[in-house]
């Protein structure tokens, strides 16, 4: 009996390792894939470089300081008491939110992330 | 409102204004998980119906000892779920007059057992310590002043409790 389970056990581990014995995947190879287009590069200099970061805190407290925050919330409570709190779904307030809120950020907010991103983007040499 | 979407916008400053916008995304998203937690969770207060408290609550009511959510006690529900009568019902011993009395009557009962302010009867308050300590056996209190009503609420008979002024019951008892 020792056998016949040894044999299982040894059957079962060759089924798996059949899953993992496929050709590994291609990394040399963009594929249909063009290379990364300028857009992308942006990003992942925002990102390797922090400034995505800091920059993501800035809109944060700014947007916190002018009220927008406040603003979005009272939006979703109000669209929450209409549905039922208990049937609104992330998305759902994402998608009551998203008009009103890219719409109603200050100029002066936004004028003020442009420049750093803009700038951000001179030193980088992306410019 | 915004003036970003002129047509003389270059395609850099596009690039620009699509960074922006992703991390404007971002924080959307922050904020609708948020709110979306907060009214899951029932953390707004403003979000519950009163109509949907007073349903739980009368539920609470009629059903002895069912936990009515955030129901307020009064309607009878403690956290244990355990229900409470209005007028409290345990029967206990005053202790200034020895009687046996209801705990939901038992400020009325003092006023009467300790004598009101307003409808005092004649005694100070002083005297009622010489009246308790003529009662507590032997306990050694210092008699602030006879009055004379105080002697009249002490029984005759108190053997052994009345070591205190003697002279002073005795002149009363005439």
């Amino acid at each position: 009996m020792a056998k016949s389970s040894a044999f299982m056990a040894s059957h079962w581990f060759f089924a798996l390792r059949g899953s993992i014995t496929r050709p590994p995947t291609p990394d040399g190879d963009e594929g249909p894939q063009t290379e990364p287009s300028l857009r992308e590069i942006i990003n992942i200099k925002l990102i390797e470089s922090g400034e995505k970061e800091k920059l993501m805190e800035l809109l944060r407290q700014r947007l916190i300081e002018c009220g927008w925050r406040d603003d979005m919330k009272s939006l979703c409570r109000a669209y929450a008491r209409k549905k039922g709190r208990n049937n609104v779904t992330v998305d759902d307030l994402i998608h009551v939110i998203t008009p009103k809120g890219r719409a109603s950020v200050p100029d002066s907010v936004k004028a003020e992330l442009l420049q750093r991103i803009k700038s951000f983007l001179m030193s980088a040499s992306l410019w | 409102m915004s003036t970003s979407n002129d047509g003389s916008l270059t395609p850099r400053s596009q690039h620009a204004s699509n960074c922006f916008d992703d991390l404007l995304d971002s924080i959307i998203a922050d904020v609708a998980s948020e709110c979306h937690r907060i009214a899951r969770l029932g953390l707004d207060r403003s979000l519950e119906a009163e109509e949907e408290e007073l349903r739980l609550s009368q539920l609470s009511d009629s059903t002895r000892g069912a936990a009515g959510g955030e129901g307020s006690s009064k309607h009878g529900v403690d956290i244990f779920g355990q229900s409470h009568p209005a007028v409290a019902s345990d029967i206990f011993e005053c202790m200034n007059c020895g009687r046996p009395i209801v705990a939901g009557r038992f400020a009325p009962h003092l006023e009467k057992c300790m004598g009101k302010g307003r409808n005092a009867r004649a005694k100070a308050t002083r005297s009622t310590t010489v009246t308790r300590s003529r009662h507590s056996r032997g306990s050694p209190v210092s008699v602030y002043a006879p009055y004379s009503t105080s002697a009249q609420r002490a029984p005759n008979g108190t053997a052994g409790g009345v070591s205190e002024d003697p002279s002073d019951y005795n002149i009363e008892e005439q």
